[in-house]
């Protein structure tokens, strides 16, 4: 058997085994086995498998995860989600669709310390929705822009997303943080003022909450300050070069807890509970890289990468037309498994491709990053929206039908990056020379 | 069998205690280190500590409680369709697939870990010998392999 059908006939098996409901991680640990053990021999298949999972393990630039997971996870268990809320809804809660231009708002302070798309969404669909159907909002606006909020986790720093990107394609993750930062606040922005004019064309959708006196607003402003802080200490750290991601991780978590602790948020049950979580999560994302660097093993045996890169780049077509086509294969491939398994399993295979067609490769990270975050809010594989689902119990329908109008902002996103590249490129440039 | 299985689940929670433990070591380490840097006096092999001990004892050892929570990412949407006794079918016949991962992945980290150790491998600047965290992963990975075993029991019990 040749390299490249090895490697075609082993992708296909990859494909039927995540049907199965086996762990994707796993799978993909599997068949690079397997197609080591066919291609080269049992004895270094054994080898690489063990190699592979020991330095995924021990690489100290994958601990950064775990960190940054954690980070969130005591931002959540404090209660800094609520807060920032509190804060928004104080300042806009008056105006039309305001509770949910608060839950934007809110969102976008609280990424800024959890990397995490459907933490994002689980912690607004706990705080946000309950305050909103208090007031008669629509249950579709109300859970649809929960839905939507935890996308803008992909891009606004420190994303997960984004350190994963980073590693596997060996790019600056400051770089990529600071890529992130402009179109995330478009993204946001586009979000408020889609829910603005939703809601002056429809009042009885999002009716106006009190307004709030600037006594109360003031008392809000210290919690957003701090947030603030952290998220300039962690990210200007990371810029600076004064720390690595991972210390980046280590004094941004240390900083929540500090924050938590001084405002006595912070118990040790919660502190368990938060690592508990943390584990959970950054265990089965390790697994899902470690999965990946097997399989990419196999991969690179096959030659698959090269030949792909040098097909597609002979393609006679435009290579943002080419470029289009990436972006559809990473939606239609994360909209069936898991957007950030499939990102790990494609990026390798495409990632040579992307460079000779000359583009940049955070320019990439970023398009890939916007692609994701439709991938998240529509069906089949909806993950913001099942978490949404999960805790309202609102019919699965009606967070879609809420969705909508939302996803006109991603896509336009998207076509701005296309069209303007410096969305992207321009803060990195400007600060990391 | 509900002894195997609460010894199974105890023993992954102390696993889990133990990486929870490395995790918070880590973030000491790396706010010491990042503030004594800036006194200029780093903590010596903090790299180190952080990457070759805590990083495969947080992720390693975080391994067996996080397959019995069902953490991983799965894709349960074709095999949710499936009539009962098809679905534990496929479900064990992939824990038998994840077994046989797992066993091998544990059987060359004990190799790798012989391999440090026969050749005296240790960290560069603390000079630490670590084949003892290869060994503590390549246990984990056998305690993967039973959390499996308990998990084609729990499939076994529920179609009594």
């Amino acid at each position: 058997m040749t390299g490249v059908l090895a490697g075609i006939v082993g992708l296909f098996v990859l494909l039927l085994l995540f049907a199965t409901g086996i762990e994707l991680g796993f799978a993909m640990a599997a068949v690079g086995f397997v197609g080591v053990t066919c291609l080269v021999s049992f004895h270094s298949a054994v080898n690489v498998l063990g190699r592979d999972m020991w330095e995924v393990f021990s690489a100290y630039g994958y601990t950064v995860f775990p960190l940054f997971i954690l980070m969130g996870q005591i931002g959540f268990s404090a209660g800094i989600a609520v807060r920032l809320f509190d804060a928004a809804h104080k300042f806009v809660g008056h105006i039309p669709g305001g509770l949910a231009i608060a839950t934007v708002m809110g969102a976008a302070g609280f990424k800024s310390i959890c990397g995490s798309a459907a933490a994002t969404s689980a912690t607004f669909a706990s705080v946000a929705i309950p305050e909103m159907e208090r007031y008669g909002y629509d249950r579709k606006l109300s859970t649809g822009i929960v839905a939507s909020v935890g996308t803008l986790g992909n891009l606004i720093p420190p994303s997960v997303f984004l350190i994963v990107f980073g590693i596997l394609t060996e790019q600056s993750v400051g770089k990529l943080f600071l890529a992130g930062i402009i179109p995330g606040l478009i993204t946001a922005f586009f979000f408020i003022l889609i829910i603005y004019g939703w809601a002056r064309l429809s009042p009885a959708l999002a009716p106006r909450a009190e307004k709030s006196t600037w006594k109360q607003r003031r008392a809000s402003i210290p919690e957003v300050l701090w947030v603030g802080f952290i998220f300039l200490l962690v990210v200007g750290g990371i810029m600076t070069g004064f720390f690595t991601p991972t210390e980046a991780g280590g004094i941004g978590t240390f900083a929540v807890i500090v924050l938590a602790v001084v405002k006595r948020d912070l118990t040790f049950k919660k502190y368990s509970k938060s690592l508990r979580e943390a584990l959970g999560t950054a265990c089965m994302l390790l697994m899902l890289i470690a999965g990946s660097t097997v399989l990419g093993h196999f991969i690179a045996v096959t030659n698959i990468p090269q030949i792909a890169a040098d097909w597609i780049v002979g393609l006679p077509l435009n290579r943002y037309l080419i470029m289009f086509f990436i972006c559809l294969i990473y939606e239609l491939g994360g909209s069936f498994i898991d957007d950030l398994a499939f990102m790990v399993m494609a990026t390798p295979i495409f990632y040579p491709a992307v460079l000779k067609l000359g583009f940049d490769p955070i320019w990439f990270g970023m398009v890939i990053a916007v692609t994701v975050m439709i991938g998240v809010v529509i069906p089949p594989v909806a993950i913001c929206v099942f978490v949404v689902q999960n805790i309202s119990k609102v019919p699965i329908g009606t967070i879609y039908k809420g969705v909508c109008p939302f996803l006109i902002s991603l896509v336009l996103i998207g076509i701005l990056l296309f069209i303007f590249p410096q969305i992207a490129l321009w803060l990195p440039s400007v600060l990391m020379k | 069998m509900e002894k195997l299985l609460d010894t199974v689940l105890r023993i992954s929670k102390i696993l889990n205690g133990i990486a929870a433990a490395a995790l918070t070591l880590m973030i000491a380490t790396t706010v010491v280190d990042v503030f004594l840097r800036a006194v200029g006096r780093p903590v010596v092999g903090a790299y180190e500590i952080v990457g070759l001990i805590c990083g495969p004892l947080v992720i390693g050892f975080a391994v067996p409680l996080s397959s019995w929570n069902k953490n991983h990412v799965s894709m349960d949407v074709l095999l949710a369709k499936l009539a009962r006794g098809n679905r534990d079918v496929l479900n064990v016949t992939t824990r038998i697939i994840c077994i046989l991962l797992f066993g091998f992945i544990g059987y060359n980290l004990f190799s790798v870990g012989n391999e440090f150790r026969t050749a005296g491998e240790v960290s560069q600047t603390l000079h630490i010998p670590f084949y003892w965290v290869t060994y503590g992963v390549g246990v984990c990975c056998f305690i993967e392999c039973i959390v499996f075993i308990c998990d084609i029991i729990k499939i076994w019990r529920e179609e009594q």
